[in-house]
């Protein structure tokens, strides 16, 4: 039986361990621009598929192989086994500019935070779930990645101030950044929440947010000019680096954990992540965490009325109405839902963690922005 | 026909649970939550037995019955799973029962238990979707429609103890000399058979609040708003007024503040709004026993405040990050 808590302090024990290579990728690429064919045969580092948005980072191949077959959903690669890569792009010696983004996106680099100038930048170094350790295994054991990304930020963003926001107690620091302690409880260490908590401001303008998953993924394509084709994991309470694309029964069968039918396998955290629903399933960029539990274990969601008893709101961090906003999309009104307040929630989840009636809250309001989002876009199309 | 959507990379031989986030939850249910509120009513339930003998459990039992019985027939009858095993409907029987006469005779308690369901809440969504209290409905239409049967101090007229409440409309603030407040406190009062076990009541409001299965600001409003306005009668006038202790003991203001102020449908959501409730209803409270012609304010204060909520709920602090 497991127990819940929000603190985000971990014990790490060990340092970042490598999974033993998969024989077959599955690189998920919904909603992806496909730049790679059935049958073609891929050097490790070679591009799969491009996000159409103009800020989100190219998909890379993990491992050199052939790819087997592609659909909608997914694309399969069946690995040889080689250790060639592609040839290295020379990131440090390019100046600060859009020719540098360019390149950064290419290599699967986020750069919808490094792109333009702000006064202030918070690097979020808390971890980010209950029960996930990676920030904190970063930032012990990703120094000089985390330098060199820091660097490069700095030279994209030019801020005024820098600041680094550690769990409290921890005396890490970067050059250039001040160190700042938070309490390490969930959802505190949430961009937003972390950026009031540096700051003083909510939604301040001029201010970027970087977790350092991210910043070490920035410094690693820096320092390697190797594009991103790993994550780094933490599962049963240690710390992976995963390369994009291994399936969930490749992890399971290398670390000898047992799933049964009727379990939930979670790709990130317990209270953000995703539940998939197939063991072939690829782990995706910026995944940070792997998790079962056995459905048993908590009630289920239901699809019951509200009951009104206000709870998600008295546990709201974002002090926004979570009881209206669900009975409002629920009836498909996903403008009268904005009116108490979808637009400044950040998604933590403790609305459907903590209601007695189980609805499924955090899903409402997901649902919500997301169609709020697809009309705006149909709109302006 | 409609063909099934077959989901990429679905054939496989486990069969994993897919649901939304978060996959940790509190574990709370309701069914959890009306247990606990029920587990609070059991020792106001037995102090009842224990001054009116039997009979108070068999009002409780008959109004219990008919509330479950009605919201089977309600929830068949709107075609909804009959979810009857989450107490609600059980608890909103006894609540009324609570407030009854422990010489109620069976059809009232009956009759009662079903306007509880039918015309407190089915006729408005259902559970969770009331705008009053739902026990408090089935109270009023009672009230009204057979006062001789409803009256606490003609029909408990026979039990050696009389209704502070009563007597403080009647006979004025000189006749409660006859009352002691540790009597008061331990439930030896007359009035609904179980809304007067101060005492009892007290007891599972704390347990309530301790296992936060309610929130405090209601309640602790409530009773502050109760103590303020009689003490603020008091100090204009003592030998006009009665004091706010009394206030507090007599009648069923303990019972109001924990178990009909805070239904959770009825109340409004939010720290502000959840403690100007109270204080509005526990003022109302003193209101009507001072001007009103109804010697127990409290069914109609809080209803009356209920019909507020929606207006209460206005007094939300601004969203994160709204300038």
């Amino acid at each position: 039986m497991f127990k819940i808590r929000y603190s985000l302090d971990c014990e790490l024990d060990n340092g970042i361990t490598d999974i033993k290579p998969p024989q077959e990728l599955n690189v998920q690429v919904r909603n992806l621009v496909l730049k790679a064919k059935k049958g073609g045969v891929l050097t490790k580092g070679d591009i799969v598929a491009e996000h159409p948005s103009s800020m989100l980072g190219a998909h890379h191949v993990a491992s050199c192989g052939k790819v087997t077959a592609v659909n909608y959903h997914s694309l399969t690669v069946k690995c040889s086994g080689e250790e060639d890569t592609v040839e290295p792009v020379d990131v440090r010696s390019m100046n600060a500019g859009a020719e540098l983004l360019r390149t950064l996106r290419g290599l699967g680099v986020d750069v919808s935070q490094l792109s333009g100038k702000a006064e202030t930048l918070v690097i979020n170094g808390l971890n980010p779930e209950p029960g996930v350790s990676v920030a904190q295994q970063i930032l012990r054991d990703g120094r000089e990645e985390l330098h060199e990304g820091l660097c490069l930020a700095r030279e994209l963003i030019s801020p005024a101030r820098t600041f680094l926001a550690v769990s409290q107690g921890e005396t890490i620091t970067l050059p250039g950044a001040e160190t700042v302690g938070l309490r390490a409880r969930y959802p505190y260490s949430l961009d937003p929440l972390v950026v009031r908590a540096v700051t003083g401001k909510e939604f301040p303008e001029h201010t970027r947010v970087i977790d350092v998953m991210a910043l070490y993924a920035l410094g690693r394509v820096a320092l390697t000019g190797l594009p991103v084709t790993d994550t780094i994991m933490t599962i049963s309470g240690r710390n992976y680096r995963v390369p994009i694309g291994t399936t969930i029964n490749h992890l399971l069968n290398v670390l000898n954990i047992k799933v049964e039918s009727g379990d939930t396998v979670v790709l990130g955290g317990p209270f953000r992540g995703e539940a998939i629903y197939s063991l072939y399933d690829g782990v995706k960029k910026g995944d940070y965490g792997l998790f079962v539990t056995s459905s048993k274990a908590i009630p289920a969601v239901q699809d019951a009325a509200c009951i009104n008893c206000g709870e998600c709101v008295l546990q709201c961090p974002a002090r926004v109405q979570p009881h209206l906003i669900s009975r409002c999309v629920e009836y498909e009104l996903f403008d009268q839902a904005e009116k108490y307040g979808l637009n400044s929630c950040f998604e933590c989840g403790l609305c459907a963690f903590n209601c007695f009636a189980r609805r499924p809250l955090l899903q409402y309001i997901r649902f919500a922005k997301t169609q709020l989002r697809t009309k705006a876009e149909a709109t302006q199309a | 026909m409609i063909h099934p959507i077959i989901k990429a990379m679905s054939d496989n031989p486990v069969r994993l649970v897919v649901s939304p986030p978060p996959h940790w939850r509190s574990g709370r249910t309701i069914q959890g939550m009306m247990r606990a509120h029920l587990l609070a009513l059991v020792p106001a339930a037995i102090m009842a037995v224990a001054i009116y003998g039997v009979q108070a459990a068999a009002v409780i039992g008959m109004a219990g019955t008919a509330a479950v019985a009605a919201e089977v027939v309600c929830l068949r009858l709107q075609h909804r799973d009959v979810n009857v095993d989450n107490f609600s409907a059980f608890y909103a029987g006894v609540l009324f029962a609570f407030l009854l006469p422990a010489t109620a005779p069976w059809w009232l308690a009956a009759i009662g238990g079903v306007v509880t369901i039918a015309l407190g809440r089915t006729v408005f969504g259902g559970f969770g979707c009331n705008p009053v209290c739902a026990p408090l409905v089935a109270w009023a239409v009672c009230r009204f429609s057979w006062p001789d049967a409803m009256d606490i101090d003609l029909n408990l007229a026979h039990f050696m103890a009389n209704s502070p409440v009563d007597q403080l409309k009647y006979f004025g603030v000189q006749s409660l000399s006859q009352f002691e407040y540790m009597d008061l406190l331990t439930g030896h009062q007359i009035g609904g058979l179980g809304s007067s076990q101060v005492l009892a009541l007290a007891a599972g409001g704390v347990y309530l609040i301790a296992s936060r299965w309610t929130r405090l600001f209601i309640p602790v409003s409530f009773l502050a708003g109760v103590a303020g306005a009689a003490a603020l009668f008091w100090f204009i006038d003592p030998t006009a007024y009665a004091d706010p202790i009394f206030h507090l003991l007599a009648g069923s203001t303990v019972f109001g503040a924990f178990f009909l102020a805070t239904d959770t449908a009825s109340s409004p959501v939010g720290r502000l709004p959840q403690t100007v409730f109270g204080l509005l209803a526990g003022t109302m409270v003193i209101v009507i026993r001072v001007y009103g012609v109804y010697p127990d304010g409290v069914p109609f204060a809080i209803m009356v405040a209920s019909l507020l909520s929606p207006l209460l709920d206005r007094l939300r602090p601004k969203f994160f990050g709204v300038r």
